[in-house]
């Protein structure tokens, strides 16, 4: 199933196309975010911070734009099959953008908190390291959309049990320096927020995933474990 | 698969799964081929379930109101039309096509509405009496007018016609007359309903009233509908067959149909892709 | 730019308009001059022959004394011929066509009597005549008589008959057809309470239009050899006494109005030639008013149905 397929009405090929890529675009300016505000996180910038909570009305805005295109969409093509699944799916993925970007804005404020703390000596080695397996879990999610490729957006969802190993070995760290050191608590528990922050973006993350798959199978799979969804899906023969 | 149509295509067995739904009629290796030697059905297999609609889609001239006018052998009106396969009838378990049965006895238990509504230049009482007086029932009047009551009720026509049932049907309107035309194949008691594009001459609150009587008469019959409207048939149905240059290309519930169909023929004509 | 492009399209138009009006008047034309040469004929007539017409003209035999001489007998006569031409050519004519259109099975023999049957509305009168004094007049010896002359006439419109039936016929859609066999109806259900019932409005026109052409034939009734001078009427059909109808009637000999305006047209007398033309008249009068009873039940009885 290729959605590039064309319609008999350019126009309907058009308005599609549209909501596809400005999915992308959402998902590009939401990368972004990611990226500044551990940015902002590690070196303390409290500028860059101030741009990314600034930015999140971008995103904000750009959800509410997807949205109205989508209920055009439905209102006047009444999309069916592949078509309809594509409109659901994009609404869905908006919806889980749009949080990565709250989150993004979430450690953009922990960052500009921080900012004036002493720092610490790895220089948050451990939030930076999980948070750049997230943003690559965010940038292939979307890149799986993009192609519409199901093995990717598995590869994709895998990695979240990756994600949730590393926050909690980054969390029983910040514990650990904690009770090293009492007068931390404050600051660690800041930068607590912001991992935490960093899990859920994975989350969301395997969500869209989630939605690739519903995309192209038009099978539901939220709330099923992913072997079993592997199993069912890609147990068989592929390309029905 | 998870979704398995409940009356799955290829049902042959005779009652050995336990299924949810009866199957009314199976259709088994139906060919049809028109006069001219056209082969206008290809190896068909499908069935109904009882008291389901089950609505044929697909492009024009692609077989579906052929495949309907098998079950009430409407193409013996013509000669040298010929079919091949069978389709059984349950309970009883008769072949309507079987050179054995006569074709008055299917259309006796298998009515039709068809595409423009065609009702006769008569009075809208004559009109839903006709099926009965074909079946010789003229005595005791009062029958009569119970059973024409009942059908122009089942029709959702009653109310707008009560008082004008020696009018004539030619003064209704458009919706008003097929309603008409399905009270007339109602008043007959059939078992099942054949709607070939029943709504397209008509506006859409006439359509809509009509597909709402559809539910209902699900109550009573199973219905088998041909229509040119993908959205009536997603509306209406509850099992859909896309038939494409007179092959059954997918066969299975509405609601898989329309949101994930499985071959790329059927995607493409219910997208309005090219195919 | 634009403004050109207007003018240009205002100027085509003028052009193609000239055409139209060009053809209007030719049609109107060509309307007047059939019109006008009928209106002129009879109302010649109508000068010649008015005096003629009176009370007097319809219950008086023929006789000697033109002014006296009436078309009793004749009227009577071609009335009574009528009456046996309706009651052959009708049942006969339509149960053809109902056969050839709802019943026959479509093969090469069907369609080579499709095809005779619309030749024959165009043989020659006289033909028929030749063939009926054959058949009727000696073969079956029904002799000069009403009933030969019924006959004759009733073969001579019978293909016109059979064409406009199944004209009619065919003309009821088949939607309605199949609505009433999709209930379940037989084919002569189906012929009996629908097809007939719709299309009779026109198989009466072809009925009456039939006859109004059978009404002015001279030829085949002069060749079976219906007298000229008749002065007395055929037996009555009823009687006083049992069995009160008697079908003597049919069997007597008889003239028409044709034969009796041939008649008086042949003599030497001037006076003669005004009752021809009085006769002539009439004749045109019940043609017209045959035509005229075909236009009104066409009228009714396509009210009832709007396909």
């Amino acid at each position: 199933m290729d959605p590039m397929y064309t319609h008999i009405s350019q126009q309907y090929n058009a308005e599609l196309e549209d909501i596809r890529s400005k999915v992308l675009q959402m998902g590009g300016l939401v990368e972004q975010q990611i990226d500044q505000a551990l940015q902002a996180l590690v070196k303390g910038d409290i500028a860059l911070g101030e741009a990314v909570i600034m930015d999140d009305t971008k995103v904000n805005s750009m959800e509410v734009a997807i949205d109205e295109e989508c209920s055009q969409i439905i209102a006047r093509r009444q999309p069916a099959a592949s078509d309809l699944r594509l409109v659901v799916a994009v609404i869905k993925t908006i919806t889980d953008l749009e949080r990565i970007g709250d989150e993004a804005e979430k450690i953009a404020r922990m960052a500009v908190r921080l900012a004036g703390d002493e720092r610490p000596k790895n220089n948050y080695a451990e939030i930076h390291s999980l948070g750049m397996h997230v943003r690559t879990m965010v940038h292939n999610a979307l890149d799986a959309f993009a192609r519409v490729d199901i093995e990717a957006a598995f590869n994709v969802a895998r990695e979240d049990r990756k994600v949730d190993e590393q926050y909690e070995a980054v969390i029983r760290q910040l514990i650990t320096v904690m009770m090293e050191d009492p007068r931390t608590i404050s600051r660690v528990l800041n930068v607590i927020w912001a991992a935490r922050a960093l899990e859920r973006i994975g989350d969301h993350a395997s969500n869209l995933c989630e939605y690739i798959v519903y995309l192209v199978k038009g099978k539901d799979v939220r709330h099923t474990s992913l072997e079993q969804v592997e199993k069912e899906i890609l147990g068989r023969p592929s390309g029905s | 698969m998870l979704n398995i149509p409940k009356a799955n295509l290829s049902t042959r067995n005779s009652g050995s799964s336990p299924e949810p739904t009866h199957l009314k009629a199976e259709v088994q290796q139906l060919n049809f081929y028109y006069s001219n030697g056209f082969h206008a059905l290809k190896n068909i297999n499908l069935a109904l379930a009882e008291h389901q609609a089950t609505a044929l889609i697909g492009p024009s001239g692609c077989g579906k109101s052929t495949f309907l006018r098998c079950f009430n052998r409407m193409h013996d009106l013509y000669p040298n039309n010929r079919y091949q396969g069978k389709i059984i009838m349950h309970p009883d378990n008769t072949d309507i096509l079987g050179p054995k049965v006569d074709p008055i006895e299917v259309r006796m238990r298998i009515s039709m509405v068809f595409q423009k509504p065609n009702p006769f230049p008569k009075s809208i009482y004559e009109n839903v009496a006709y099926g009965l007086r074909v079946r010789g029932v003229v005595k005791g009047r009062g029958n009569v007018d119970d059973k024409i009551e009942e059908a122009l009720r089942g029709a959702a026509l009653w109310d707008e016609v009560k008082d004008r049932l020696h009018d004539l049907a030619f003064n209704l309107s458009g919706g008003q007359q097929q309603r008409l035309c399905i009270a007339r194949a109602l008043a007959t008691d059939p078992e099942i309903l054949l709607f070939d594009e029943p709504t397209s001459a008509l506006d859409p609150i006439a359509t809509a009233s009509i597909e709402e009587l559809i539910h209902e008469l699900k109550e009573k019959v199973t219905i088998l509908i041909v229509t040119h409207n993908m959205q009536q048939a997603a509306r209406v149905s509850d099992y859909t067959a896309f038939m494409h240059l007179g092959e059954l290309v997918e066969f299975g519930d509405t609601d898989q149909i329309f949101t994930n169909p499985r071959q790329k023929r059927t995607e493409d004509y219910i997208t309005g892709r090219y195919g | 730019m634009d403004d050109t492009k207007v003018s240009e399209i205002r100027q085509m138009i003028i052009r193609h308009k000239r055409w139209d009006r060009l053809f209007a008047l030719l049609g109107l034309c060509a309307m007047i001059l059939g019109v006008l040469t009928l209106t002129v004929l009879f109302a010649d007539l109508l000068i010649d022959g008015a005096h003629r017409i009176g009370v007097d003209f319809f219950t008086s035999f023929p006789s000697r004394k033109p002014e006296s001489a009436g078309i009793l007998s004749a009227f009577v006569g071609t009335c009574l011929v009528m009456l046996v031409t309706v009651v052959t050519a009708v049942p006969l004519g339509v149960a053809a066509a109902v056969y050839l259109e709802e019943y026959a099975p479509r093969n090469w023999m069907t369609d080579l009597i499709e095809i005779n049957v619309s030749n024959l509305a165009g043989v020659p009168s006289i033909i028929y005549g030749l063939l009926a004094l054959g058949l009727f007049v000696y073969a079956l010896d029904f002799g000069q008589s009403i009933l030969s002359a019924g006959l004759t006439l009733a073969l001579l419109i019978l293909p016109m008959v059979i064409v406009a039936t199944r004209e009619s016929i065919r003309a009821v859609p088949g939607s309605i057809r199949e609505a009433a066999y999709a209930v379940g109806a037989t084919k002569w259900q189906t012929v009996s309470s629908h097809v007939l019932p719709y299309s009779t409005g026109g198989i009466l026109t072809g009925v009456i239009i039939g006859l109004a052409r059978a009404i002015g034939e001279t030829a085949p009734i002069i060749t079976i050899g219906a007298l000229t001078f008749i002065a007395f009427l055929p037996p009555a059909p009823i009687m006083a006494e049992a069995p009160f109808i008697s079908f003597e009637w049919l069997f007597a000999p008889f003239t028409v109005m044709p034969i009796q305006m041939f008649n008086w047209l042949s003599r030497p007398e001037e006076a003669f030639q005004s009752n021809a033309a009085a006769a002539g008249v009439i004749l045109i009068a019940m043609t017209l008013a045959m035509n005229a009873l075909a236009i009104w039940l066409r009228y009714r009885y396509r009210k009832r149905i709007k396909w």
